[in-house]
């Protein structure tokens, strides 16, 4: 720009002739310097702004810009020595106040300089890369004052006492810090960083360590937390009141590693305060703050927090699961299951910030724990078969599918859907056979979240269970329409045709009904037959129900809800008084276990019980005696013995279904190979193994020993075969 | 497989008769493939041609017409006879194995030929190389774990 000036100078500014007169420069350097005195002496109201500014001017103007540079440097520097020395002498809290003011002064006159000097500024300065003006009254005031060898340090030692002494709860002077502090800043950025910022942060890494070790001795985790929390909390606002924005960063950084950072492993172990203490007891502020105050450290914070909160929840749901007294009580086990999800869902959303990362570790635990116990589907099964058998009994809709929902979520861990899926099949069936669900809408409702799940192969049966209920209602009505005169006195009968392969199979078992309803049983089936060609029909007596009107010894009449085992058992005693075990074997067919069971509910009820046995006790041999119990007597009129609804299984039946279960899945990793081979026409033993399983793993996890036995079995079918040069590839076989 | 055709087309005659009598009298299988062995071994020119020769015998037990398998006592002795020169060792145990085992009431072509393999490719007794995860018979594996739970 003072180029520019230079080349197109040809305007006058001044209308008067200037005069080179040799003595000139001396002459208005002293003008100067007189004025520059006057400023830094507080007298700068006498002096002409304009006159000093053209006398400036000039002497750029005739090339002595050198001179009147170098007199600046001269005279501001010995101004400032002189301050300087006052504000060392300054004694005690006089020194900070002294320094300050000083330095309010300096910017006061160094603005006036500038401004009176400007033409320099714009131009003799930067043609000479001279420091400008402003920056050099800076500079000269760092070197001069601040980095006095006294004052240096003591300023520096001053500052710190004074934030040492305001954590130390003391009300200090902020306004005179924050003037200070923005003085070093105006310094420059590294005057701060290399006189304040280095030394506060040392100073107070020790003082937060050494507050950080006394607290863990003497604090337990939620206090100690709260401190560490209202410590970086006081050194946030402290920032913000006095110090750079750009040092918040660094002490809190200070504050983590001291106070938290390094107490990591005691805080979160710490016995009796420590993280499983407060997962235990639902301490949401704790957690949230632990939280909160772990998240802030990079290595590795929340990691411990959630390592140790994921080996508790597993080791918890562990022991619920093994532990037998919890194996007794199905639904307990469920609910207690649910519970505990709850809780930690909970915690996660109130005191975890809904953390993503939290939640994947408490489903891994969960898809951990819950396949430890082999029977976790069967039991899922029969808590929803009570829910759905009276629990759910006068539940809003909405709270219905709340309670479904939760259902779902833990039926996704489950590795073994598919023993979920036979259980499932085998307790609906009861259910609706029984006519006992509580809402067809709620029964629904699940299949169809089940098929939302895993297809619509897993439910296309389940759907045709509740198909045939309701043909068959269509089937009874046309059966009395058309024969309604016919069956006039027969027993009445109501029949559920059930479409085998929908249903769960049973298998077929002996039994002789009684006369009294052989003949409508049989009217039955050729009407059936009549109207549907082609098809067979079984009883399954098994599965079905009887309502008997009886007359007691002594009057008393009832109704008794039996089961058709039951029944035919019963029935005998219209032609006899007293049966023994044997006979009953013989007249009604039925096998042996499902006999002794049936006996032992009609009469080894603990109330009064419709048969008397000789002799008493549970075990049934083949000699005993039964007999009707005459003084059989109950409030109500009808009576329930039956015991269709669904239970637990026994040991022994657990292990037939087990067996099932291995068998159905045989044909279906067969298919998987099949259908892998197929597509990929040769492929090594490792790569089916790890395709067969990702195939299947919706449905259960499948044994690699078992896999290799599918293998085998194909290669004998001649479905595949080995490569004749590479032993581990095997060949489809098209 | 060339060789062992070669034997076949060129022995047809008197093997069909063979294969005639050897129907009518089942119980001789084993006695009969005594027999026919040394005349077998020296059709087989190249020695080399072992292993088709190993295969071709299991096949000549085959005595019905979809039978694919061969009952583990005719297994054990066929064994014996076949490799017992080469694998005295390997087949002396695999023979106690398959004696006292449940599982395997027959043994397959599959079977057969992975153990005249494992014989050749896998370190006696210690199974130092032997990987159940691989493709070896399901009941190559079990020999292997009973024989290390033996060793134990």
């Amino acid at each position: 720009m003072s180029g520019q000036k230079k080349k197109n100078f040809q305007i006058e500014a001044f209308k008067h002739r200037v005069m080179v007169d040799p003595k000139y420069a001396e002459k208005t350097w002293k003008i100067l310097e007189h004025a520059i005195q006057e400023i830094y002496n507080h007298n700068a109201s006498g002096l002409s702004f304009e006159e000093l500014y053209r006398n400036a001017y000039n002497m750029v103007l005739h090339k002595f810009g050198e001179k009147l540079y170098s007199g600046l440097v001269t005279t501001m520097t010995s101004h400032l020595s002189d301050i300087s020395k006052s504000i060392e002498a300054a004694q005690g809290e006089l020194f900070l106040e002294e320094l300050n003011r000083k330095w309010l002064d300096h910017n006061k006159a160094l603005q006036m300089i500038r401004d009176i000097l400007m033409y320099m500024d714009r131009t003799f300065i930067p043609s000479t890369n001279k420091t400008p003006v402003h920056e050099l009254g800076l500079n000269l005031w760092r070197d001069v004052v601040i980095h006095s060898s006294k004052t240096q340090i003591r300023l520096q030692d001053t500052l710190l006492e004074l934030v040492h002494r305001e954590r130390n709860g003391e009300v200090i002077n902020r306004g005179l810090m924050r003037s200070i502090i923005k003085m070093l800043m105006d310094l420059g950025s590294s005057v701060y960083q290399d006189d304040f910022e280095q030394h506060f942060l040392e100073v107070s890494a020790n003082f937060y360590g050494l507050e950080s070790q006394q607290y863990i001795e003497s604090c337990d985790c939620g206090d100690y937390l709260k401190k560490a929390e209202r410590r970086l909390n006081e050194e946030t606002e402290r920032v913000s009141h006095y110090l750079d924005a750009r040092s918040l960063e660094k002490i809190t950084n200070v504050v983590e590693k001291e106070m938290i950072e390094n107490h990591m492993h005691r805080l979160v172990h710490m016995e009796n305060s420590g993280l499983v203490n407060m997962l235990v007891n639902d301490k949401y502020d704790d957690l949230g703050r632990k939280y909160n105050l772990f998240r802030r450290v990079a290595n590795g914070g929340l990691l411990i927090v959630r390592d140790v909160m994921t080996s508790y929840i597993r080791d918890t749901g562990k022991q619920l699961v093994t532990d037998p007294e919890r194996l007794k009580d199905p639904v307990d086990f469920v609910q207690r299951l649910l519970d505990l999800k709850d809780k930690y869902d909970k915690i996660i959303s109130l005191a975890f910030n809904n953390d993503k990362t939290f939640q994947n570790a408490l489903n891994s635990s969960f898809e951990y724990f819950i396949n430890l116990n082999a029977r976790s589907p069967e039991f899922i099964s029969l808590f929803v078969d009570d829910k759905l058998r009276k629990g759910l009994k006068g539940v809003s809709e909405e709270d219905v599918e709340v309670v479904l929902d939760k259902v779902m979520m833990l039926f996704r861990y489950l590795q073994e859907k598919d023993v979920f899926e036979k259980y499932y099949k085998q307790h609906l069936a009861k259910r609706l056979l029984a006519g006992k669900t509580v809402s067809d809408d709620a029964e629904r409702s699940l299949i169809v979240k089940l098929k939302t799940e895993c297809g619509y192969q897993f439910t296309s049966k389940l759907e045709g269970m509740f198909t045939d209920m309701k043909t068959s209602q269509d089937t009874m009505q046309g059966f009395h329409e058309s024969l309604g005169a016919e069956l006039g006195d027969s027993p009445s009968l109501t029949v559920q045709v059930l479409t085998t392969g929908s249903w769960p199979t049973q298998p077929s078992a002996t039994c002789n009904l009684p006369a009294e309803i052989l003949g409508v049983c049989e009217k039955f089936r050729s009407y059936y037959l009549g109207t549907h060609t082609g098809r067979r029909l079984s009883w399954q007596t098994n599965m079905g129900t009887a309502d008997l009107k009886a007359i007691f010894g002594k009057g008393q009449k009832h109704e008794l809800n039996v089961s058709t085992y039951q029944m035919c058992v019963l029935m005998l005693f219209n032609n006899a008084d007293r049966l023994s075990y044997k006979e009953i074997e013989q007249a009604t067919e039925i096998p042996a276990s499902d006999l002794k069971r049936c006996l032992q509910s009609l009469a080894c009820a603990r109330v009064k019980s419709v048969l008397r046995k000789e002799p008493i006790g549970r075990d049934i041999a083949e000699d005993d005696a039964f007999s009707v119990n005459d003084k059989f007597s109950s409030k109500l009129y009808k009576v329930r013995i039956s015991t269709v609804a669904a239970q637990r299984e026994s040991e022994p039946e657990n292990q037939e279904t087990r067996q099932r279960v291995e068998e159905d899945r045989k044909p279906q990793i067969e298919a998987a190979i099949v259908r892998i081979m197929k597509s990929r026409r040769v492929l090594d033993h490792n790569n089916i193994v790890a395709e067969v399983i990702k195939q299947l793993q919706s449905r259960f996890l499948p044994n690699p020993v078992v896999i290799k036995k599918r293998i085998e079995s194909l290669i004998e079918r001649e479905f595949l075969e080995r490569d004749k040069n590479d032993r581990k590839l095997y060949r489809y076989l098209a | 497989m060339e060789e062992g055709k070669n034997v076949k087309e060129q022995k047809v005659g008197r093997l069909e008769e063979w294969r005639r009598g050897l129907k009518a009298l089942r119980a001789d299988t084993v006695n009969k493939l005594k027999k026919a062995l040394p005349e077998l071994e020296k059709e087989v020119k190249r020695p080399t041609n072992f292993v088709d020769f190993y295969s071709y015998a299991f096949r000549y037990c085959l005595t019905e017409e979809k039978q694919k398998s061969i009952d583990i006592e005719s297994i054990c002795e066929l064994l014996d006879l076949v490799l017992g020169s080469q694998f005295r060792e390997q087949v002396d145990f695999f023979v106690e194995y398959l004696k006292t085992q449940n599982d395997y009431k027959v043994i397959n072509n599959d079977q057969w030929m992975g153990f005249y393999r494992f014989c050749n490719e896998i370190s006696f007794p210690d199974f130092s190389n032997y990987d159940p995860e691989l493709a070896w018979p399901l009941i190559l594996d079990n020999f292997v774990e009973w024989m290390l739970a033996k060793q134990s």
